[in-house]
């Protein structure tokens, strides 16, 4: 049972804290940050997808009044180190490089060099003043070329092109399959499209003489400072080596017994996958074994200014693509500290959207068994991932591949299961994290159930329905591994959906607007999310790495009364202001003005290796808000029964006012027992709540997605009449915040299927690289979306699940399952996600193909 | 995209713009700057110097003359919107205006501006084609008069000498019985088309097709009319049989270029498509003026 708190604020749609900042342009975003003495940066990138640098001539441009310094891929090579893989996974080979490109471009866009000068404008003008001699190299532009018999190859190291290969069984997959009155199997393609925030990419190295802030737009600070400080580590300082041979020698055993501690605590967990991978990477690379070394040894042993404190403040928007550390931050880190001078780099529109990071193309083959009456009984996928040239930073595609393979068959009763996974490096920009990286296990999934139910004649919902875990039949496990527990509601979602879409209405509006050459589809999507997942979710993925997953948070009782919540979570765009604040303020019984939320600066928050994503906001974040500020509350009344000499047990809080239950006259302050604590004898530290929350049950967020298309058969645009979500996210902490953030993913799934395209020619040239190009909907092309909101009932305290990614993880398949019902009648079946007019001319046969 | 160096010059006169085009080597005019801020921002454009005629009122103005319809070289896209001589004496120019951009481009952006701009894709060159726009030159030499057919030359390229300033357009006053129309399929609101059409039509005392221009844009790197399509319509009754056939000539003649939004079989298709609804919409548009 709850126990019962004076507050009432989660559950309803407070206004957002931060809306009154940000909307009088009152926020501090890093574009805006000055600071005394900044000089500018801008990258010389290749115009190149793939060459030998020959030669590189900056004389001219280091003449020009203004500019500080250029450093090219030698000398940024001589001050700076690789980037060391963290995240090794076996099967996985990542290639060392360093943040400027050296005697090679992999890329059109691959940095060459940093300039450094007054302004931006001088530093452009010095980029068009630098020359370069290349040498072109055949290009790897796509999945067939890198993994053709005799392609160049990217990394020379590697085996061709193929980065990373995995392979998975659950059950056994020959005997269901041999069982099956049929096999279906289908090949289904994604596009590379991008995140694109609002803001793009940037960081501020300011330098001072006591230490060095590195301001970003970064979605994880603490995992920004770590990679930094590696990227920049130069050799240990002497006096630091020394202090760490005698009198640090407790610091560096404590350091040397805390990882022996944590990985023996975690020895079970972690089994033998890291060092496989280790294996598997020292075996293609052995100087990775070096440089982790050096790496290692100079950030404990050096000057702490090269582990910068990392501050991150107003964020305009990032979808994952600012979780992960650029070679830009690094190259401009180094910049700063060789030149001991604060230095600022704004990435603009068209480097964003060619080296920003791009996501999701991936092609998915698929074996579907199943028996006529629509019993589904096995799964094969094989997916081919291509993650570009440079992979991202600290991990990339191989660690979503291990999301898809878990999450690949739903919730739907499936006896056996096998996935082969494979990502091939390309000459295009990075594969990064985007809203629900994994999705594409969603799309291919649902769409593939629309392929089955076809063959079969048997309706979607009705193939869903038949296959899909009931309630009666929970908790159960999936195939492989994580619990449903009871809460999994998918199946409801999938029902409620189906009652408010009106099919048969729909059916008979559909038979009388073809009579006027517009073509109605409906579409379906069921998907569920492990935003936390249960707690054997993370494990399934990669194990050990439940152990990673805590969330630190701290409660603080100010000298002022008010309390302020300290979370590693990094705001850009969720509000986590005005939720952190609900969930606190319910606890605490105070107003939620009584509470601020801090993030993002190192140096006040704790170690995360996470930040802000994977939808942890609403779960992680939330969760531990709650069980901090209770603690917090505890002490709150632990002094303030002292103080009024009463007992603990009969004290309740109104209103910010600590009282005796029934006697609200006699009553103290949160400010008077904070003046309490900060006088008293001896005391320094105020009252605080902290946790290392481990998500407690955790659980899933499960929703259906239906989505009516209406297509002008002789053009091909689509508009979209209705959308609907039926969605269960658990306690809602604010319902208004909840549907802004299935609006929003919505909005980009549409962006995906039917506009937005990261092209590149056959040649691995980038042709999208202004918004005239790459075409982002605007408000005109969305259609209002409807949502409904599930709340399976539960005990269980803080029962919050994430709603960050699930809009753009269910709408890709509604989207294209609504196409393709639209068009059945003409035979076509929709194997590619991106869906424009010319595309959808050509598969209903009314223009040739191009 | 920063925009590199360049000497800024603001002319008081349009003798002393004219100096400026004349004695440098590089000059551009600046007016609403819509389409040349953001190329010198990329650094596709870096003219050494421009030449910003904003302040030139006296190159402000929509005037009605004996033939036409004369637009200086500073009238905004949104004063020509909203003007009834536009409206009245300049159909298909009014009917292509609500397409170009946003209001909030049009507010700053130059119906002139556009012109010597050029875009293949952009919809006022293509109307100068369907209306047999007059195109007035300015230099220090003295004044020039470019027939519409004449003026546009290749993507982004016109007769327009360097030292020239596009001080004038002329639209020639529209005839009774006639219709105008303007039909595009652009991704997006606002967005350039992917094709477009300014269709005109006109009918003879009898009621059949008098004459028709039918003048494409985002089809290659130039608006195009298509002649062929054009003189099928002679003579015809107005009607969905003759705009259709119109359209399939139209398809079969235009031989569009493809690129990644749309291929050149689906512009070609789409060019059909337009002729059929936009003939209909600028025949049904007679009745409205008469």
């Amino acid at each position: 049972m709850r126990e019962s708190l004076a507050g009432s604020f989660v559950g309803t749609s407070v206004k957002r804290v931060e809306d009154e900042r940000l909307l009088t342009g009152a926020g501090s975003y890093i574009g805006d940050l000055k600071v005394e003495g900044m000089a500018h940066a801008a990258f010389l990138r290749s115009p190149y997808a793939h060459a030998t640098i020959e030669r590189i001539n900056a004389a001219a441009a280091q003449r020009l009044p203004g500019v500080i310094d250029i450093i090219t891929g030698e000398e940024m090579q001589a001050i700076t180190n690789p980037f060391v893989p963290l995240g090794m996974i076996d099967g996985l080979y990542t290639p060392l490089f360093w943040p400027l490109a050296i005697d090679r471009v992999r890329m059109v866009g691959d940095p060459i060099a940093i300039v450094i000068a007054e302004s931006r404008y001088i530093a452009e003008d010095a980029i068009q003043l630098i020359e370069v001699d290349y040498e072109p190299l055949p290009t790897v532009a796509n999945m067939a070329e890198a993994t053709r018999a005799g392609a160049e190859q990217i990394w020379p190291r590697a085996d061709g092109n193929v980065m990373f290969r995995t392979e998975a069984d659950y059950g056994d997959v020959d005997a269901v399959f041999a069982s099956a009155d049929r096999v279906i199997s289908e090949t289904f393609e994604s596009h590379r499209h991008s995140n694109q925030p609002m803001e793009t990419r940037g960081s501020l190295a300011e330098v001072t003489p006591d230490e060095v802030i590195f301001h970003s737009a970064a979605q994880n600070s603490h995992g920004l400072r770590w990679v930094l400080a590696m990227a920049t580590s130069s050799e240990p300082v002497l006096d630091s080596v020394k202090e760490l041979a005698g009198p640090g020698r407790d610091k560096l055993k404590a350091f040397g017994a805390g990882a022996k501690a944590f990985i023996t605590e975690r020895k079970d967990d972690l089994g033998d996958a890291d060092n496989k991978g280790f294996i598997h990477q020292v075996r293609h690379d052995p100087t990775t074994l070096k440089h982790l070394g050096k790496v290692f040894m100079n950030v404990l042993a050096q000057d702490e200014r090269r582990r910068p404190r990392v501050v991150a403040d107003d964020i305009g928007g990032a979808f994952g693509v600012k979780g992960h550390p650029g070679r830009e931050d690094a190259a401009l880190l180094a910049a700063a500290l060789k030149l001991n001078r604060s230095i600022k780099w704004i990435e603009d529109r068209n480097e964003h959207l060619t080296v920003g990071g791009m996501a999701r193309e991936e092609t998915l083959s698929v074996q579907v068994a199943v028996n006529d009456d629509g019993e589904l009984l096995g799964l094969k996928v094989d997916m081919t991932m291509d993650q570009g040239a440079y992979p991202a930073v600290p991990f990339g595609a191989a660690t979503f591949a291990g999301i898809m393979r878990v999450m690949m068959p739903g919730t739907y009763r499936f006896k056996a299961y096998s996935m082969k996974a494979a990502a091939i490096a390309s000459n295009k920009a990075k594969y990064v994290a985007y809203r629900g990286p994994w999705a594409n296990e969603t799309w291919v999934r649902e769409r593939m159930l629309d392929v089955v139910a076809r063959e079969l004649g048997l309706s979607p919902t009705e193939l869903r329905l038949r296959n899909m875990y009931g309630v009666d039949e929970l908790p159960t496990k999936m195939l492989t591994g994580p619990t449903l527990d009871v809460r999994m509601s998918a199946k409801a979602t999938l029902e409620k959906a189906i009652e408010v879409a009106g099919i048969d209405d729909f059916r008979a509006a559909q038979a009388k607007a073809r009579e006027n050459g517009h073509l109605l589809g409906i579409g379906f999507s069921t998907y569920h999310e492990g935003a936390p997942g249960p707690p054997d979710y993370a494990d399934a993925i990669l194990p050990g790495s439940g152990a990673m997953m805590a969330e630190p948070l701290t409660t603080v009782l100010e000298a002022d009364g008010t309390v302020s919540v300290i979370t590693a979570q990094m705001p850009h765009g969720q509000s986590h202001e005005t939720t952190l604040a609900q969930v606190a303020a319910d606890q605490l019984g105070v107003a939620m003005d009584q509470v601020r939320v801090i993030f993002g600066d190192t140096a006040k928050t704790d170690f995360s290796l996470l930040g802000t994503g994977g939808s942890r906001g609403g779960p992680m974040g939330g969760g531990a808000t709650l069980f901090a500020a209770r603690g917090l509350r505890d002490r709150i009344l632990d002094e303030a029964a002292d103080m009024l000499e009463a007992n603990r047990g009969d004290l309740e809080i109104t209103d910010g006012a600590i009282h005796v239950a029934g006697v609200p006259s006699i009553s103290k302050s949160f400010a008077e027992v904070a003046e309490v604590v900060r006088t008293r004898p001896g005391s320094t530290e105020p009252l605080t709540g902290s946790v290392e929350y481990d998500g407690g049950p955790g659980g899933w967020v499960q929703a259906t997605h239906v989505a009516f298309v209406d297509i002008d058969i002789e053009t091909g645009f689509v508009t979209i009449p209705r959308y609907v979500v039926v969605e269960d996210c658990g306690e809602l902490i604010n319902p208004a915040i909840v549907e802004g953030q299935v609006r929003g993913g919505v909005a980009q799934g549409v962006g995906a299927v039917f506009y937005e395209k990261s092209a590149y020619d056959d040649d691995a040239n980038f042709q999208a690289g202004t918004f005239m190009d790459y075409l982002i909907p605007t408000a005109m092309e969305i259609p209002d979306i409807e949502i409904h909101h599930l709340e399976t009932p539960s005990d269980i305290e803080a029962n919050f699940r994430g709603v960050g990614e699930g809009g753009m993880i269910g709408s890709p398949a509604a989207l294209t399952n609504a196409v393709e019902d639209a068009l059945a009648h003409l035979g076509v079946r929709i194997t590619e996600q991106h869906l424009p007019p010319t595309r959808i001319l050509e598969l209903a046969g009314v223009i040739a193909p191009a | 995209m920063k925009m590199p160096t360049f000497t800024y010059h603001r002319p008081a006169t349009v003798a002393e713009a004219l100096a400026v085009l004349a004695s440098e080597d590089d000059a551009k005019i600046l007016a609403g700057g819509q389409s040349l801020i953001p190329l010198m921002a990329m650094r596709i454009g870096q003219p050494e110097h421009l030449v910003d005629i904003g302040r030139l009122d006296e190159l402000d103005y929509i005037e009605r003359r004996d033939d036409h319809i004369a637009v200086g070289a500073l009238t905004r896209h949104a004063a020509a919107e909203d003007s009834a001589l536009v409206q009245t004496g300049a159909p298909l120019l009014a009917a292509a205006l609500g397409h170009v951009g946003h209001r909030a481009i049009r507010t700053r952006g130059t119906v002139c501006g556009s012109l010597a701009h050029a875009d293949p894709a952009a919809e006022l060159p293509a109307v100068a084609l369907a209306t047999g726009a007059t195109f007035i030159a300015r230099s220090t030499a003295g004044e020039r008069e470019i027939p519409a057919a004449d003026f546009f030359q290749g993507y982004l390229d016109t007769a327009l000498e360097p030292n020239e300033m596009l001080a004038e357009v002329r639209f020639p006053l529209w005839p009774d019985r006639a219709g105008a129309a303007v039909v595009e399929l652009s991704r997006r609101h606002g967005d350039y088309a992917l094709v477009g059409l300014a269709a005109a039509i006109d009918l003879d005392d009898a009621g059949t097709i008098g004459g028709a221009a039918l003048a494409f844009f985002g089809v290659g790197s130039l608006a195009v009319r298509i002649a062929e399509a054009e003189e099928s319509l002679l003579d015809k009754t107005p009607g969905a049989e003759a705009f259709a056939a119109a359209g399939r000539i139209v398809t079969e003649t235009i031989d569009a270029v493809g690129d990644n939004h749309g291929s050149a079989a689906y512009r070609n298709h789409i060019a059909g498509v337009l002729t059929t609804r936009g003939l209909a919409e600028a025949f049904d548009s007679i009745g409205d003026r008469v």
